[in-house]
């Protein structure tokens, strides 16, 4: 009998699980280096489908979807601190949940550090962009849920914007909508919203985060190996489809408006 | 994210904030804007690892302690790559622990949260496939070295992600990889089947008879290894010039300085974290880029921030290396020297 990672509040599955192996997956090219892109252009994200509103009982939600990944944002606040500590500032509480069947292998339900990772770099691609001085004593909770991965790059651009379209839903005031990019460095190229298999494949991957309307960046990260004049080119590359994002999720906001 | 913050008040931080943009800036320890306090490392501090290295930055000497201290120490453990997780190769696993001491304010999950955070930065930088050092596998197919970097923060007096990639560094530095030798059991008296992959030099004539103690071409059949000498450290870590040097740039738009204090990392909490790898004949290379606090920024001064950040880090990391070369001729050369002299 396993003692440990018995699980007593679920149906455990077997212990050991192998995710199928299907057949003519073996013909998908391993190695992507030295081929152009499969299927668009390197500058060219995916399309993107954006609504908001779709979680009556939260505050503010929205859904988003960009191929294969499948994004639900929740937004519950201003609501009061459960802390007694006063904070001048409100604070912003981001979590998120990878459902077990949102990748490859089945993911445990518990909570773990790659759910805090995520959640942390959403909640500093907002922090600067809510303003929470004017939300003393108060908490913003924000819950994402992670439907459907295709690779954590795209997880985070993908949850920020959502997060940001639900935050906009909500009422509550923000500077301006946060918009984020991923990009992926394959030798000299810059591919954007790369996909879990381009990404793996790139020498150095950057995600972005920041607010057109202001020109200004709220989130860097960066990781894998790049030269510094590759980073400020990436940069610059998804600074440019901010602008496109913000288009799409302004659209989304005011038909979510019109129809209430 | 989760950090410790002194408590200051308003008056303080504008105080700060004020002295740090006068001309000529001011600090309250009388530091110009791009100095770092003193740092003492010392490596081999932990004899049962791999390898070890402690940091101390910003040690007061007339008070006997204070400063950032970090504890860095590398592990090698064995992976069966067909049973167990390992990856053919070899592969990296950091983790940062936070020593309740030194965060005596924050709750155990506070404290667990700031630990995921620094574990995050520092695993996503150093167990990266561009820096991974080539002599991590054993057999191939069968098993390979585990190498567990763990860092335990003793003491947070301000930078402790600097100290935490330095010390990363140092400990890396003075890993030894234990040498392997291929082994393979063949019960006696049993020919070998074919002569297929056995480049052997064959006697005129005669096929020689293939010793038990030829292991040239073991290592495609072998299952098993031994250590052949049991006292010998092994052989230093690939790679080694590679691992990088982070540097944190703590911004007050718009200018930014280096090495901050408690109070001053709690007034400007707008942070810029580089960490750039040198290696040898080639331009410097970004491992990692992160803004943390809030707090925003343009590309332009990003770009701005990187170079300068390229700048430090690249004297940080002569400095290191200095400093790292006289500990590998104080523990070794001068170390023997004394011995054989007494």
């Amino acid at each position: 009998m396993a003692q440990n990672n018995f699980d007593r509040r679920r149906i455990n599955g077997p212990e050991e699980s192998f995710p199928p192996v299907f057949e003519g997956e073996d013909d998908i090219p391993d190695t992507l280096s030295g081929k152009p892109r499969a299927g668009r252009n390197p500058g060219d994200i995916r399309p993107i489908f954006l609504k908001a509103g779709l979680i009556s009982q939260a505050n503010g939600s929205a859904y988003i979807e960009t191929a294969r990944t499948k994004i639900a944002c929740a937004v519950y606040g201003p609501r009061q601190s459960k802390t007694t500590v006063y904070s001048e500032n409100g604070r912003l509480n981001v979590e998120v949940k990878f459902t077990p069947f949102s990748c490859t292998r089945r993911r445990a339900p518990i909570r773990d550090a790659e759910d805090r990772s995520v959640a942390a770099q959403i909640q500093q691609a907002l922090l600067p962009a809510v303003r929470l001085d004017l939300l003393p004593k108060s908490t913003i909770d924000i819950f994402v849920t992670i439907i459907e991965n295709d690779g954590i790059e795209g997880c985070i651009a993908s949850g920020s914007v959502a997060a940001s379209a639900a935050l906009a839903d909500a009422g509550i005031e923000m500077l301006g909508l946060v918009m984020s990019c991923a990009a992926s460095t394959l030798g000299k190229e810059i591919w954007l919203d790369p996909t879990e298999k381009e990404a793996q494949a790139a020498s150095g991957s950057l995600i972005l985060a920041g607010m057109p309307a202001l020109d200004t960046i709220t989130s860097v990260w960066q990781s894998g190996r790049m030269t510094p004049a590759q980073a400020i080119q990436c940069m610059e590359v998804c600074q440019e489809r901010f602008v496109d994002i913000h288009s799409i999720v302004a659209q989304a906001l005011l038909d979510n408006a019109q129809v209430t | 994210m989760a950090s410790a913050s002194t408590s200051l008040s308003k008056a303080e931080k504008s105080y700060i904030h004020s002295s740090l943009c006068s001309s000529p800036p001011l600090r309250a320890d009388g530091r110009s804007l791009f100095d770092f306090r003193t740092v003492l490392l010392e490596t081999g501090v932990a004899p049962l690892a791999n390898g070890s290295a402690k940091l101390n930055i910003g040690k007061q000497p007339h008070e006997g302690g204070g400063g950032t201290e970090v504890v860095a120490a590398t592990k090698l453990e064995v992976e069966d790559i067909e049973n167990g997780d390992g990856v053919e190769g070899g592969r990296i696993i950091c983790s940062v622990i936070c020593s309740p001491s030194a965060y005596p304010h924050l709750s155990s999950n506070a404290l667990d949260e700031l630990q995921y955070d620094l574990t995050t930065i520092l695993h996503q930088t150093l167990s990266d496939s561009s820096l991974h050092p080539p002599n991590l596998g054993i057999l191939p197919n069968k098993k390979s070295w585990l190498l567990c970097i763990d860092v335990a923060v003793l003491a947070d007096a301000g930078n402790v992600f600097d100290a935490i990639f330095m010390a990363s560094r140092a400990a890396l530095w003075d890993t030894k990889v234990p040498r392997t030798r291929p082994i393979e059991y063949q019960a006696r008296g049993l020919a070998p089947s074919g002569a297929a992959d056995v480049e052997m030099d064959t006697e005129s004539g005669q096929q020689a008879q293939k010793s038990s103690f030829d292991t040239r071409d073991m290592i495609k059949t072998a299952a098993d290894f031994e250590l052949p000498d049991y006292w010998d450290e092994g052989e230093v870590l690939g790679g080694r010039e590679q691992w990088p040097v982070c540097v944190t740039l703590n911004i007050l738009p718009p200018m930014h300085y280096l090495d901050a204090t408690p109070s001053e990392e709690a007034s400007t909490p707008l942070r810029l974290l580089l960490a750039f790898s040198f290696p040898p004949d080639s331009p410097a290379v970004l491992q990692a880029m992160r803004l943390l606090g809030p707090g925003e920024l343009t590309v332009a001064q990003l770009k701005a921030f990187t170079a300068d950040g390229e700048k430090y880090a690249r004297e940080l990391f002569a400095a290191l290396e200095g400093k790292l070369r006289e500990e590998d001729l104080r523990r070794n050369v001068k170390a023997r020297d004394r011995f054989a002299a007494r």
